[in-house]
């Protein structure tokens, strides 16, 4: 079983990889959506699943990302994986004392003081003249959807490999006892403070690198697409949908549900928001503890 | 004296804020959900007193009844058949309400989109002023702030002696006291989820004939509803009068001396700087 599913996963990455050599434009596009979502479902889960975080503005770190990226191609001529790098280090460490003042809220204060801390980096930014303001920033040509396609993917791996490690390691039983319970995690020798501020600069460097991504693959950014509330909320979604605080639950939801999501969007553009809103609805009282639990617990039971 | 006209500005403005805040508020008292789809509510009456005003030229105040019906309505159905299937022993139930009206919100929106469109819509009524010497009073706002005093006023006479009003504050204070005593405390939710509902689309006519709206605002309310009641206190209904009366003048302070863009952010820097300096809400007692 074990052989099975690795031999599964490495013809999967191999797949992935070699994907751009096969697929026409709109599949590869759809590919790379696919991934930024799956790669945004697993940073979220870090903060909001493992250690129980609920937050709605992670999306402020992407944001963060995707103009330090656009800043650093447009006016420092900066080579665009180099700076979105850069993008992601700085959402990272703009995390740190972020962290260290919002942590200190919990449950739906936390969820949305992180929803206002986002509105107010977006408003922000496009108050700055640098960031072109609200009219925006262009980014030159040169990239290729296939380079943005790949940097995605590594991402997308390296949440994947990160999320796999906390599951298992000691960090990740810390950050799972302060969900539980954070006062008799404290009182049991965990660092309370230092585990949540690593969990949000960790689900903070995650949006951060994509976004620098996102806005090479826009070339053109401003502060409604890069603070995108939609990208914000089905990254949520997609999380939830597949199992909260689970190694595999945003795969399987964010895969699921991307294509859900372009389809609906496709087909019904004009109602897109109220299916949409209706479905999460009606999946979370179906499933209310996600996909990949709900199949765990089968398989167990047999 | 520009500074007067700004703060009397900021006082109407307060009187619909704090009606809003007063559902919000009820809401999370009975049953600690934090209702995202609170602005969607409003937004939703307010576009539908629009819709009715220009298509048929019917007055924003004689909707009003018809309003709170339809949000006690929804509100009831909406927890009915909504929230209470929620599974209460997951860990996560905070979470799982906070994304059920998150997903509502979406819903509502979206719904309000697709039916009326996305374009802004207004009802020109009273659009005219008093003058008070330098001062005006806008017509409109100074209804709004009287209409939301007497429905405020109202509810909480509603709220302090009925039998469903006491049986709503009882549950909010003290879950267990409340189920000793014999509350029926699931139709306590239902029905405070119904009569939260109803006062956000009571204060949604309201904003109808205050400001432009579209039905995609509804988050811009529920922040707004959230701020209020986080810098009063929750629960705290005479903090969330002192909570709209300073959203209010901060809304209207910000956007004379910041310009519109930056003014956005205010209520959110306030409600966050409250929020991390007084959890508990200005008046509130510290809690456990």
């Amino acid at each position: 079983m074990k052989t099975a599913l690795r031999i599964a996963a490495v013809v999967a990455i191999a797949a992935l990889v070699f994907a751009p050599l096969r697929l026409n434009g709109y599949l590869l596009n759809l590919l790379y959506t696919t991934v930024l979502y799956v790669a945004l479902a697993y940073g979220w889960n870090i903060i909001s699943g493992y250690a129980g975080y609920f937050s709605f503005g992670q999306i402020a770190f992407f944001g963060i990302g995707a103009y330090a990226t656009g800043l650093l191609v447009a006016d420092q001529h900066w080579f665009w994986m180099v700076a979105a790098l850069a993008g992601g280090i700085v959402a990272c460490a703009l995390a740190v004392p972020l962290g260290y003042v919002m942590l200190r809220l919990r449950g739906p204060f936390f969820a949305m003081g992180m929803f206002g801390m986002a509105q107010m980096v977006r408003v922000l930014v496009t108050a700055i003249p640098a960031t072109g303001s609200g009219a925006g920033l262009f980014l030159p040509p040169g990239s290729s959807l296939t380079g943005v396609y790949y940097w995605t993917l590594a991402i997308c791996l390296g949440a994947i490999a990160l999320t796999l490690w906390i599951d298992r390691s000691a960090f990740g039983l810390r950050l799972q006892a302060l969900r539980e319970d954070e006062q008799v995690a404290g009182t049991l020798g965990v660092d309370v403070t230092r585990a949540k501020i690593t969990a949000f600069s960790l689900s903070a460097l995650i949006p951060g690198l994509l976004g620098g991504g996102y806005a090479l693959f826009l070339t053109y950014i401003e502060p409604d697409a890069a603070f995108s509330s939609r990208l914000d909320l089905q990254s949520i979604v997609m999380a939830i949908l597949g199992g909260v605080g689970t190694v595999w639950g945003p795969l399987v939801g964010g895969i699921v549900m991307t294509q859900v999501s372009e389809a609906l969007w496709a087909r019904f553009p004009q109602i897109y928001l109220m299916l949409f809103g209706g479905l999460l609805v009606a999946l979370l009282l179906a499933l209310p503890r996600g996909i990949v639990p709900a199949i765990a617990s089968r398989w167990r039971a047999r | 004296m520009i500074a007067l006209q700004l703060a009397i500005n900021g006082i109407l403005l307060g009187g619909v804020l704090a009606l809003s805040a007063l559902g919000f508020n009820i809401i999370f008292g009975v049953m600690r959900v934090v209702n995202l789809a609170h602005g969607d509510f409003v937004v939703l009456a307010a576009v539908l007193c629009a819709y009715a005003f220009t298509q048929f030229g019917i007055n924003p105040l004689l909707l009003l009844p018809v309003t709170i019906v339809f949000g006690f309505v929804a509100g009831a159905l909406v927890h009915r058949f909504l929230l209470r299937r929620l599974p209460r022993e997951i860990a996560s139930a905070e979470a799982s309400s906070l994304t059920l009206t998150f997903g509502l919100s979406y819903f509502l929106a979206g719904g309000g989109l697709a039916l009326f469109g996305g374009s802004f819509v207004s009802v020109p009524f009273l659009t005219g002023a008093y003058q008070l010497g330098p001062i005006s009073i806008p017509q409109a706002r100074l209804l709004a702030f009287v209409a939301a005093l007497v429905l405020s006023v109202g509810f909480a006479i509603l709220l302090r002696s009925t039998l469903l009003g006491r049986a709503i504050r009882a549950t909010s204070q003290h879950l267990e006291g409340a189920l000793a005593c014999g509350i029926d405390v699931d139709r306590v939710r239902t029905l405070g989820f119904a009569t939260g509902t109803a006062i956000a689309c009571a204060a949604g006519t309201l904003v109808s004939f205050l400001f432009n709206v579209n039905a995609q605002q509804g988050v811009l309310y529920t922040v707004n509803a959230f701020a209020v009641v986080v810098i009063g206190g929750l629960g705290n209904y005479t903090g969330a009068v002192l909570g709209a009366l300073i959203l209010g003048l901060t809304e209207s302070f910000s956007s004379y001396l910041l310009g519109a863009t930056l003014a956005e952010a205010a209520p959110y820097f306030l409600f966050i700087l409250v929020l991390l300096l007084a959890p508990a809400g200005l008046l509130g007692k510290r809690a456990a």
